[in-house]
C-alpha cells in the first residue's frame, strides 16, 4: 500500500529543546493513531506534517508532494488543531462557512457545506449560537467539523477527544471511525491508551521526540504486558487479602500501602488478574473500597519502554 | 410514518474551484465583523461629515450670486483647484476620523487571530502568508479609500456635473491621478501602520491604545521639539505632519511645513518597510502551545 504520509529524518528544534528528533515514518490510508504523553512530540509531529511548520532538518511529504510552503495540497487535507482557534463572537455555522470559503468554494456551496458537517458531528441545532456559548465538546465538535467539511482525503486530529465527557468521547470515535470509508486517511493523536485503541489498532508510540514503536496495538500491548502492572487494592482486611494473593499466579511482587489499609501488588498479566479479583473478593468476603491501577496511564508504559 | 434522515457523510466528487483571490475571504469577513461592532455604522456615516461639506462647497462656488450673502469674505477657500481638493485630503478632522475608524476596524485584524489561535486555521487553508497579509491590508484599504478615493472623485465628478464643463479638467489634468496616489499613499501607510500595532500584541485593547497613542503623541512630540529648538524638521516625527506634507506635494501645493516632502515620503516609506519586516516575523508558522 502506497504511504500517505511520508516523512524521512524529519527534526525539530525550539531554539535549544529538541521537538522531534530524527522521525522517519510511513502512514497508509485507515486511521493510525498516534500515542504519546505530554510534551513527547505529538503536536510537533502533528503541525510538521499538516504544513503548519517548517522542519528545521529532515523531509515531509503528503500524497507524495512536500507539505511545507504548498497551500494546494491543503485542498486535500483537514487539520483539526488541539487548542481552540476561534472567534468566539461568530456562530458555528458562520466559523466553518467562512474557513470552507479560504478553500475555495463559493458562498453558497460553503453554506450548504457547513451545514452538512455541522450535521455530520449533530451540531446542527446549536449552529447559530456564537461560539462563546458552547461547552468544550461542542467546541470540539465545531473543530472536527471545519477539518472535514471540505471532504478531505486526510484528516489530521489532534487531541479531538481532550476534554469531552464519556458520551461525548464514544461521539467522536465513532465519526472518527467512520471517516476512513472510502479509503481516506485519519491520523490522531492522544495521550490516552484507551482512546487510540477504540479508534484503530494500528498506532505509532512517541516520547521525548522519537518513534518507540510502531505496529499493531496488540504488539505494543505485548511491549507492555512484558513489564510488571501495578495494581492498588484498598479494603476492610489487608493482611488476609495479602495472604490470598501470595497463593495466587501471575502475583510478582506484593506490599503494604503506607496507610495501612491498601495492598499493592505488581503482576505482568493485568488482565487476566483484573478478571479473577472480583471472584476472590467474593468467595473470601473482602469488602473493597476501592481497586485502582496507579501505572494505568501513558508516562508509565512509555517510563517501562525506555526501561525508566 | 417517520422520514428516515441519512446524517452519514457523503463524499463529494465535484470540483474544487480555483481562488482567483484567495485574500478576498479573509478581507471580506474582516469588513463584516467591522460592520457588526457597535456604533461603527454611526462613524462611518460621521466621518462623511466633511466630505458634505466640501460637497456643498462645490456647490455653493457654482451659485455664488445667489450665496453672497453667506459666503462674503470665502471667495478664496471656495476657489475650486487642487488646493481645495488637498484642503480635504490633509484636513485634521479626515486624518483623525481615519485613526478612530482603524481603532474600531484595524486594532484587531491580527491580534485577534493571535490571541484566539487563528493562525493555524488560515494556514492549514490553500493561503500563503502574503495571501493573508493582503486580505487584511485589504480592510484597512477598504475603509481608507471609501473615505478618501471615493469622497475625492465624487466632489471631482460634482464639480463637473454642477458647473456643466471640464474647465477644471482641462487646467489640471493631472488632478484625478492626485487624488488616486494620495489615497493610494494614505491607503498604504494606514494599513502598514494599522497591520503592524496589531501584531505586536494579542490584546486588541494595547493595539486600540497604541494606535491612538503613536499618532498623537508623535504630533504632541513635534510640536514639543518645535516649540524648543524651532526646528520644523521635527515634523518628520509626526505622522500628520509626514501625511500632510507628502499630501500637499501629491496636489502640487506648497508644503505646510518648512522642510522638503521627499523626507516625509521616506520616512512613511519606512514606516512601511518596518512594518513588512515586523510582519513577517510575527505572522509566522504555528508554535507549539503547551
Amino acid at each position: 500500500m502506497t504511504a500517505v504520509i511520508c516523512t524521512k529524518s524529519l527534526s525539530r528544534w525550539y531554539g535549544n529543546v529538541l521537538g522531534l528528533n530524527d522521525v522517519s515514518l510511513d502512514i497508509e490510508p485507515g486511521i493510525t493513531g498516534l500515542l504519546g504523553p505530554n510534551g513527547a512530540g505529538k503536536s510537533t509531529f502533528m503541525k510538521l506534517v499538516s504544513g503548519q511548520m517548517k522542519p528545521s532538518s529532515g523531509r515531509t511529504s503528503v500524497f507524495g508532494e512536500r507539505v511545507w510552503n504548498n497551500p494546494p495540497i491543503f485542498r486535500r487535507l483537514g487539520f483539526c488543531p488541539e487548542q481552540d482557534a476561534f472567534h468566539e463572537g461568530v456562530t458555528g455555522w458562520e466559523f466553518v462557512k467562512g474557513l470552507l470559503e479560504l478553500q475555495g468554494f463559493s458562498s453558497r456551496e460553503a453554506a450548504d457545506r457547513a451545514v452538512r458537517a455541522l450535521e455530520f458531528v449533530e451540531m446542527i441545532s446549536d449552529k447559530d449560537r456564537r461560539i462563546r456559548s458552547y461547552s468544550r465538546g461542542m467546541r470540539q465538535r465545531v473543530k472536527i467539523a471545519q477539518s472535514l467539511a471540505h471532504d478531505p482525503d486526510l484528516l489530521i486530529l489532534d487531541e479531538p477527544l481532550n476534554g469531552l465527557d464519556p458520551l461525548g468521547k464514544r461521539k467522536i470515535i465513532r465519526l472518527i471511525k467512520d471517516f476512513p470509508k472510502a479509503g481516506r486517511t485519519v491520523l490522531v493523536s492522544s495521550h490516552v491508551l484507551p482512546e487510540i485503541e477504540a479508534m484503530t489498532s494500528r498506532i505509532v508510540l512517541i516520547h521525548q521526540g522519537r518513534i518507540l514503536a510502531e505496529g499493531d496495538i496488540h504488539y505494543i500491548r505485548d511491549l507492555i504486558e512484558a513489564h510488571p502492572h501495578v495494581i492498588s487494592v484498598e479494603c476492610s482486611d489487608p493482611r488476609r487479602l495479602a495472604g490470598i494473593l501470595v497463593r495466587e499466579e501471575d502475583i510478582a511482587r506484593l506490599q503494604f500501602g503506607a496507610d495501612g489499609r491498601t495492598v499493592v501488588f505488581e503482576t505482568h498479566a493485568r488482565d487476566k488478574v483484573f478478571s479473577r479479583l472480583p471472584r476472590l473478593f467474593v468467595e473470601n468476603g473482602i469488602a473493597v473500597e476501592s481497586i485502582t491501577s496507579p501505572d494505568d496511564n501513558l508516562q508509565s508504559v512509555f517510563d517501562y519502554l525506555v526501561g525508566k | 410514518m417517520a422520514t428516515v434522515r441519512d446524517k452519514g457523510y457523503h463524499h463529494w466528487d465535484g470540483r474544487l474551484e480555483e481562488l482567483r483571490f484567495p485574500w478576498w475571504p479573509v478581507t471580506r469577513n474582516g469588513i463584516r465583523l467591522s460592520f457588526q461592532r457597535k456604533y461603527f455604522k454611526f462613524l462611518v456615516a460621521f466621518s462623511y461629515l466633511p466630505a458634505f461639506f466640501f460637497l456643498a462647497g462645490i456647490y455653493i462656488s457654482e451659485r455664488l450670486e445667489d450665496f453672497r450673502f453667506m459666503v462674503r469674505g470665502s471667495e478664496t477657500f471656495l476657489a475650486i483647484d487642487p488646493k481645495y481638493f488637498n484642503t480635504y485630503f490633509t484636513a485634521d478632522f479626515v486624518l483623525f476620523m481615519l485613526i478612530m475608524i482603524l481603532v474600531f476596524a484595524g486594532a484587531g485584524l491580527i491580534a485577534d487571530d493571535m490571541k484566539h489561535n487563528a493562525l493555524q486555521l488560515y494556514f492549514s487553508r490553500p493561503l500563503r502568508k502574503r495571501d493573508y497579509l493582503f486580505g487584511k491590508a485589504a480592510v484597512v484599504f477598504f475603509f481608507v479609500l471609501a473615505l478618501t478615493f471615493v469622497p475625492g472623485m465624487i466632489l471631482l465628478f460634482m464639480k463637473l456635473v454642477f458647473s456643466g464643463s471640464f474647465a477644471l479638467l482641462v487646467q489640471y489634468p493631472w488632478l484625478p491621478l492626485s487624488i488616486v496616489a494620495c489615497s493610494v499613499l494614505y491607503a498604504v501607510v494606514f494599513a502598514s501602520y494599522t497591520l503592524l500595532l496589531s501584531a505586536l500584541s494579542r490584546n486588541r485593547r494595547y493595539v486600540t491604545i497604541l494606535i491612538f497613542a503613536v499618532y498623537l503623541f508623535s504630533d504632541i512630540l513635534f510640536g514639543i521639539f518645535y516649540g524648543t529648538f524651532r526646528n520644523p524638521h521635527f515634523g518628520l516625527l509626526s505622522l500628520k505632519a509626514n501625511l500632510q506634507q507628502a499630501g500637499a506635494a501629491i496636489f502640487g501645493q506648497s508644503t505646510p511645513f518648512a522642510f522638503p516632502w521627499l523626507l516625509s515620503l521616506l520616512v512613511l516609506a519606512g514606516l512601511c518597510i518596518v512594518a513588512v519586516a515586523v510582519l513577517s516575523r510575527r505572522v509566522r508558522e504555528v508554535e507549539i502551545v503547551r
